[in-house]
């Protein structure tokens, strides 16, 4: 793993007596694209608030490259935010905006025009110089405020849901022009948004956050397949959450029906919580399944079929290339490899403590 | 058909809004100083106007006041709202309304309470004050412009600049400010047409020598409108006009244009007009330090308070420029205004120019100073007579050196009265409805009613008071107006027939209309003395008595008696008139037998000035 760049220390805030951050503690490596994931108001935005200078956590602090820059102001810290409006300077042209980083510092005019000639190539726009933002269209706004940050040449980009305000296939076009940008200039992006999918499709690394606390952090694919508890699960794509019973190692029963698993060392008859997801839930005619079940509903979505199974007192959530028409008497079988089973918390405050011990 | 009626109705509301101005334009064009006689088109009085060294000087008063304080209230008001954003909204629209209350509130309470305020921190009523004034009443008006802009500003631009390296008040400077800038100017414009236009809080806070342009015009329509005035006006109107078309016109071409080429335009605005703005508040600001520095009372101070028109205004000038003393000369309309001045604020003048009652009611006060007789040794010219009949108000002649003396009586035109005029009785005459003119002024309204039943004009039996009371009420109906100084004008312009008036008006206006004469009515009437008088708080007594010394120099006593024609008691200077019939007019120094009649009015006491004060009132109500 490649060096660490910035370290969270027991950062804790609070608006207005709301409690939004409660003793985070995360690190973020040279080089990586992290994402910030999860529902507003989980503490993302202000995470990356507080890593950008713009708000001081009530206790914690905060590193850059081994410093202490917890009380550091906005403008003495190596690192660059692009907003989620952008946040453009409306009365300057797309030329002026990106060198006004640049004339604080006393460029010299040959590097400033260098500079904006290259991030505009950068950024697919090349011979705007000299349009205004409100001629630009949402993305090509957006690309100019990447623009005007990364001409700075920071050691870090922070990116506040810069796709939120674009529509879809935009957005998509966005996400690999990122990739690309971030593999161009070799620094470190960090990322915040609500969307999985972008998270799941940009990020080296992401953070899964809810109500203040990390949930779970890791790669995209440990954190799809591997959720730690119900929230990430059900954040994270489509999942079937199901009470279940740990009946003993590689042994559960879920919806009174017995179901080898890989899992272990939950203890015997303890109450657990399942995911499996829709695409790892097999449908199978009847007898040749483990729980017999009716498809209850059935729509194409393309790649695949979606549909619903009355199983065992539980609708369950099925994706599959082959079509079972609604009616159908099935069974359902999952490969034990695909259930995961994870601890259930009896409630809020257990759930927390459990992810953080 | 309806279209007509139509047409008609729009005719008469355009004849109703627009005919007053109309007329105000076509008098200030009037050769004739009378509003009902047509005499030639001139541009005499938009001359006069730009010669009058006190309008123009209210003018530039104006419009300093209206600059300074409106770049004040707009720093302020759009520094303000800046911090409002950073307050949580229920904060904020508490503050909001707090702010709003110099603009809701009634002009005189928000006056009056700066006044008091002013008063109890013992600052210096003047130029400072009345900016201090205006910049309270202008912020609430940029705010109100700021505000809905201010909340519409991302305020990730402010971050994204600090982000890319910008220290806080560069980022505020590059990034707000150019967005806000549209809403600051209109704003600032709206201060700036609040402060010009402001009136009441201006008065209530000016204190004395110092005028704006309304309070100025106040002073001159209360004295009787000049034709300057009607000029001044028609021109403020035709500025206003031009400058609502230009913006009506301007908003227009905006609208129309698209979005893009608007944005550039604002932009141009915005970087050439904020260095422009710049370097012009940096001008204004030296500006009013400057005469801030003027404004604010000086060692060598003279603060003068006098009748309107009751002085030579080159004699000012000439004392000026011979003694080094700064002259603050304000004017009253009536001697009670003058009174409720000096109980206000018994040191705001130094030296005054009350009658002779009301000079035994300051003496009785204590609110005069005893004259350094040997400041002023000019005092010598002054007629033995006039010195003796000054002790029935002022005994040893210790406070007071007359200025002025006359009677009153009846001023008429020979055309309209074709009897002879003898007594006040012709002005209860029904012939003469409408065509008559009384003095609005207690005492010499009571005067004619007293005088005309034989009973002392100084009386205070409550019985021969509500007799004179009954009389006056009768009378309402033939009277035209209760005047002041107008009553020369009117008869001037032959508005009246007849006028109670002060005899010292008679020369001036048998100058201008031959057809006038004036009468001592043989019931007998009021010699009267304008005398000089030193405040008792006085903060220049010595230039107080070198201005009295000044007065009394025969050349100086002569040039005012040129200039406002009353009686001049200084012997010296009376014979320097070189026109005979003036230097023996009746008129001016009326025989023995008229004097013989007439008697001097004497202050009656608190509880005398009640009961006229009651009295009067019911007058003027006509005796509900």
């Amino acid at each position: 793993m490649s060096k660490e760049l910035i370290r969270l220390e027991n950062i804790t805030k609070s608006f207005d007596g709301e409690m939004i951050l409660d003793d985070l503690n995360l690190t973020i490596h040279e080089n990586e694209f992290v994402t910030l994931l999860g529902p507003s108001g989980c503490g993302k935005t202000t995470t990356l608030r507080i890593i950008g200078g713009f708000e001081r956590p009530d206790k914690g602090r905060v590193f850059f490259d081994g410093m202490d820059i917890t009380a550091l102001a906005p403008n003495k810290r190596a690192l660059n935010t692009v907003f989620q409006k952008y946040a453009l300077f409306t009365h300057m042209d797309i030329a002026e905006n990106i060198a006004f980083g640049l004339k604080i510092k006393n460029k010299s005019r040959e590097y400033i025009e260098d500079k904006i000639k290259y991030a505009l190539k950068l950024v697919n726009l090349e011979g705007y110089e000299h349009r205004m933002p409100d001629s630009l269209s949402g993305g090509q706004q957006q690309r100019v405020a990447i623009a005007r940050a990364i001409v700075n040449e920071p050691k870090v980009l922070l990116l506040d849901e810069p796709l939120g305000a674009l529509d879809l296939k935009l957005r998509q076009d966005m996400q690999y022009e990122l990739i690309r940008l971030k593999n161009e200039l070799g620094i470190t992006f960090i990322y915040v948004t609500h969307d999985q999918e972008e998270a799941l499709t940009m990020s080296d690394h992401i953070v899964v956050m809810n109500q203040g606390y990390i949930q779970q952090e890791g790669s995209p694919e440990d954190i799809y397949n591997e959720p730690e508890n119900a929230f990430v699960a059900d954040f994270i794509g489509d999942s079937n959450i199901i009470h279940a019973t740990m009946v003993r190692d590689e042994l559960v029963n879920i919806l009174d029906t017995d179901f080898v698993c890989v899992d272990k060392d939950f203890g015997e008859n303890k109450p657990v919580d399942v995911v499996i997801r829709p695409e790892d839930v097999e449908l199978v005619p009847r007898g040749e399944g483990t729980l017999a079940g009716e498809v209850t509903n059935a729509i194409f979505k393309g790649v695949h079929y979606e549909m619903e199974v009355q199983a065992g007192g539980f609708e369950w959530l099925v994706h599959s290339t082959r079509l079972f028409e609604t009616g159908t008497r099935v069974d359902i079988k999952v490969d034990p490899f695909n259930i995961q089973v994870m601890n259930r918390p009896e409630s809020e405050d257990e759930e927390v403590l459990v992810i953080d011990g | 058909m309806r279209s007509k009626i139509e047409k008609i109705y729009m005719g008469i509301i355009f004849i109703f809004m627009y005919a007053p101005i109309a007329t105000l334009i076509v008098l200030s064009f009037n050769g004739s100083k009378s509003r009902a006689r047509w005499g030639g088109f001139t541009f005499n009085w938009y001359i006069r106007l730009f010669q009058d060294d006190k309008i123009i000087n209210a003018l530039a008063n104006t419009l300093i006041i209206a600059l300074v304080s409106t770049i004040a209230a707009t720093i302020i008001g759009t520094l303000t709202c800046v911090g409002l954003m950073g307050l949580k909204r229920r904060s904020r629209t508490i503050i909001m309304g707090i702010t709003n209350i110099p603009m809701i509130n009634a002009d005189i309470v928000t006056g009056i309470s700066l006044m008091l305020l002013f008063k109890v921190l013992h600052f210096e009523t003047g130029f400072v004050t009345v900016l201090l004034a205006h910049i309270t009443f202008n912020i609430p008006y940029v705010m109100l412009a700021v505000m809905p802009r201010m909340k519409t500003i991302n305020p990730n631009v402010y971050e994204a600049a600090m982000d890319l390296g910008a220290k806080p008040l560069y980022a505020f400077r590059k990034t707000v400010l150019p967005d806000l800038m549209p809403a600051v100017l209109s704003g600032a414009l709206m201060a700036f047409t609040m402060s010009i236009d402001d009136f009441i809080i201006t008065y209530f806070t000016k204190g004395s020598g110092f005028d704006t342009l309304s309070t100025k015009i106040y002073n001159e329509v209360k004295r009787g409108i000049q034709p300057e005035i009607y000029a001044l006006s028609s021109i403020i109107f035709v500025v206003v006009i031009v400058l609502l078309l230009a913006s009506a016109g301007f908003k227009n071409r905006q609208i129309s244009e698209k979005k893009i080429a608007l944005f550039r335009m604002e932009r141009r605005l915005t970087r050439k007009h904020v260095a422009v703005f710049a370097v012009l508040s940096a001008c204004i600001v030296l500006l009013a330090m400057y005469f801030g520095g003027v404004f604010a009372r000086k060692k060598n101070q003279l603060f003068v308070y006098n009748a309107g028109e009751y002085i030579d205004p080159e004699v000012i000038e000439m004392f000026e420029e011979e003694t080094g003393i700064d002259v603050i000369y304000d004017e009253f309309e009536t001697l009670e205004i003058m009174y409720a001045k000096m109980v206000q604020n018994d040191a705001a003048y130094d030296v005054i120019c009350p009658s002779d009652y009301m000079i035994a009611k300051l003496i009785s006060k204590d609110m005069l100073r005893e004259l350094d007789l040997n400041e002023i040794p000019n005092r010598k010219y002054i007629g033995e007579q006039y010195l003796r009949s000054s002790e029935a108000f002022d005994p040893g002649n210790k406070y007071s050196v007359p200025y002025t003396w006359g009677t009153v009586g009846i001023l008429y035109n020979r055309n309209m009265v074709k009897e002879p005029v003898k007594s006040w009785d012709i002005l209860w005459d029904e012939k003469y409805s409408g065509q008559i003119l009384m003095q609005d002024s207690i005492r010499d309204a009571f005067m004619v009613a007293l005088a005309r039943r034989g009973y002392s004009i100084n009386t205070t039996d409550p019985e021969e008071l509500k007799e004179a009371a009954d009389d006056l009420i009768a009378q309402r109906p033939l009277v035209q107006a209760y005047v002041i100084d107008q009553a020369r004008d009117k008869m001037i312009g032959e508005e009246a027939a007849l006028a109670v008036i002060y005899s010292g008006e008679v020369i001036y206006t048998q100058r201008e209309n031959k057809n006038l004469e004036y009468c001592v009515p043989e019931e007998g009437s009021n010699v009267w003395i304008d005398a000089w008088v030193v405040t008792k708080h006085a903060r220049n007594p010595e230039a107080a008595m070198k201005w009295i010394d000044f007065l009394c120099r025969p050349d100086i006593a002569l040039m005012n008696f040129d200039f406002i024609t009353y009686s001049t008691p200084n012997t010296a200077a009376r014979e320097m008139i070189e026109e005979e019939d003036i230097r023996n007019s009746e008129v001016a120094y009326p025989g023995e037998d008229v004097l013989k009649r007439c008697s001097t009015y004497v202050y009656l006491g608190e509880d005398g000035d009640t009961l006229y004060s009651d009295m009067w009132k019911k007058v003027k109500s006509g005796g509900s």
